[in-house]
């Protein structure tokens, strides 16, 4: 492919643990879509939404500051990530840094200290914002090769990928807050049927639902029941915490409601790679779902 | 490090606590747009799990009431959704000041049992040591912080989910995922640290 962008690309620590097969397809895809990854040198944890309690503002921001400083070192280009946590705090810390002067001196001491430095803007993406934007529904459809035709899919956003900056500049302004569109339209690009689904921006619980889930799982089923309602044969979501919330707390929840779920949980990324005709395991990464997808693992060739 | 904080209030229309807030709290300068309309606890998904719910701590706040606001669960369950702070017509980012009186509560040692400070402790450990979260690891830091009994039965809870994770290969078997420089990391939150330390002193 001839005009091929280069990202900074930032997995994530979910990347190496629950959130493997988002990372596994992204990688996947992104060639098909003219995106090229390369991926952040050293990275490390983002601070998630807890790191600031332990650590404190500062540090907690100079964990994203370390990673704005090593793709300031690394290039020019633009920095994309999969994970709706890590897309927040890095973004967020950049769009921190570049209003505040004082945030930026400080960071920049703490820097110093690993001989690091960032001392300009960087822009930090998405990897859904950067496929609505850069890359183009066209040349999503122009990609698939394996319609994914009576596929039913509930598009599930969930919460960070586009709260609090969807809908701001710095963010792509890619879609809105409570009613984004980007998801069904990925859905439908690929040949499926994205049904209605109210609850496409209800919160799995988020960390929350990891330390404590009793206080969540009815937030998780609120999701669940709309899919069950809708029909879907499966539920597709951005966000590695809500592919695992969702998927790992169904037998909590049937336990505790005397419900039966069990609905496939799936990444956006991986419906394309099946829709772009590649590998169901290799690129799709389909065998990393503890409840199977079988009718996406059936399309897949 | 932050600022002390001031006395509880004693008398009516005592706003020492409330500036604190302002200076002192991540997001804490816009408290003062908040008009009580009440979008962001009618937002909220998690309100039914919280004590006070966002409009009526911030009410708090304005009240004095510093030790009921550390106490309150309504900073110990906000999920970080921020659909309160997109929704507020005022432009409060309600999140982040939620968010900010959860760790001010663990500063000031109002808190050290509750759940989400003993999580948030198991997570700063795999971070500061690894420089990544290491699921595995982590997890099992919270659950053996309520001691040896509880830790057992919290992992024996969520044995079923943690042997589908190894199965799929999301939970990986030995060493942890370590980033290539982590003394360097270490030093960073070391200055980051003694750099909080030496502003709050200062005084704001």
């Amino acid at each position: 492919m001839s005009d091929t962008k280069k990202f900074t690309y930032y997995p994530g620590c979910s990347s190496l643990g629950s959130g493997a097969h988002l990372d596994r397809s992204i990688r996947a895809i992104a060639p098909k879509l003219g995106v090229e990854l390369e991926e952040l040198e050293d990275w490390n944890c983002c601070g998630a939404s807890v790191g600031h309690i332990e650590g404190g503002q500062l540090a907690n921001t100079s964990l994203s500051g370390r990673n704005l400083a090593h793709a300031q070192q690394q290039g020019p280009q633009d920095i994309v990530t999969g994970c709706a946590a890590c897309y927040l705090n890095t973004h967020g810390a950049a769009e921190k840094i570049k209003s505040d002067v004082k945030l930026r001196e400080n960071v920049n001491e703490a820097l110093g200290a690993a001989g690091l430095k960032y001392d300009e803007d960087r822009r930090v993406r998405h990897v859904c914002e950067v496929i609505v934007n850069e890359v183009g529904l066209d040349k999503v459809r122009e990609a698939v090769t394996n319609p994914l035709d009576g596929l039913k899919v509930a598009g599930y956003v969930g919460c960070q990928t586009v709260r609090p900056f969807a809908e701001t500049e710095g963010g792509g302004e890619y879609d809105t807050f409570d009613d984004p569109q980007f998801l069904d339209d990925f859905i439908e690009a690929c040949g499926a049927e994205a049904v209605e689904y109210d609850v496409k921006t209800a919160c799995c619980g988020g960390s929350v639902s990891v330390m404590k889930p009793e206080k969540t799982l009815h937030l998780i089923k609120k999701i669940l029941d709309a899919a069950v309602e809708a029909d879907a044969d499966v539920i597709a979501t951005p966000c590695p915490l809500c592919q695992t919330n969702v998927e790992m707390y169904q037998d909590a929840i049937n336990k505790k409601f005397g419900t039966d779920f069990n609905i496939p949980v799936v990444f956006y990324s991986q419906i394309m790679a099946v829709a772009f005709g590649m590998d169901g395991k290799k690129d799709a990464a389909l065998d990393q779902n503890i409840i199977k997808a079988t009718k996406l693992e059936a399309a897949a060739k | 490090m932050t600022v002390a904080l001031p006395e509880q209030a004693t008398r009516k229309y005592d706003l020492g606590f409330a500036r604190w807030v302002r200076d002192n709290v991540n997001g804490g300068a816009k408290m003062s747009m908040c008009m009580q309309c009440g979008m962001c606890s009618g937002s909220c998904p998690i309100g039914t799990e919280m004590d006070q719910g966002p409009r009526k701590l911030f009410m708090m706040i304005r009240a004095g009431m510093k030790d009921e606001v550390f106490n309150s669960s309504t900073i110990w369950n906000c999920t970080s959704c921020y659909n309160c702070t997109v929704r507020c017509p005022r432009g409060v980012p309600v999140t982040y000041i939620i968010q900010d009186l959860a760790a001010k509560a663990v500063e000031f040692g109002y808190v050290k049992k509750v759940e989400n400070a003993r999580f948030a402790k198991a997570f700063w450990w795999s971070a500061k040591t690894f420089g990544r979260t290491d699921e595995r690891l982590m997890t099992a830091k919270y659950y053996f912080s309520f001691g040896l009994v509880e830790g057992m039965k919290r992992g024996l809870a969520n044995l079923k989910i943690a042997i589908g994770m190894v199965r799929t290969k999301r939970m990986h078997i030995g060493m942890p995922h370590k980033i290539k420089d982590t003394k360097g990391l270490q030093a960073i939150l070391a200055k980051a640290a003694e750099i909080d330390a030496r502003e709050s002193k200062g005084g704001a």
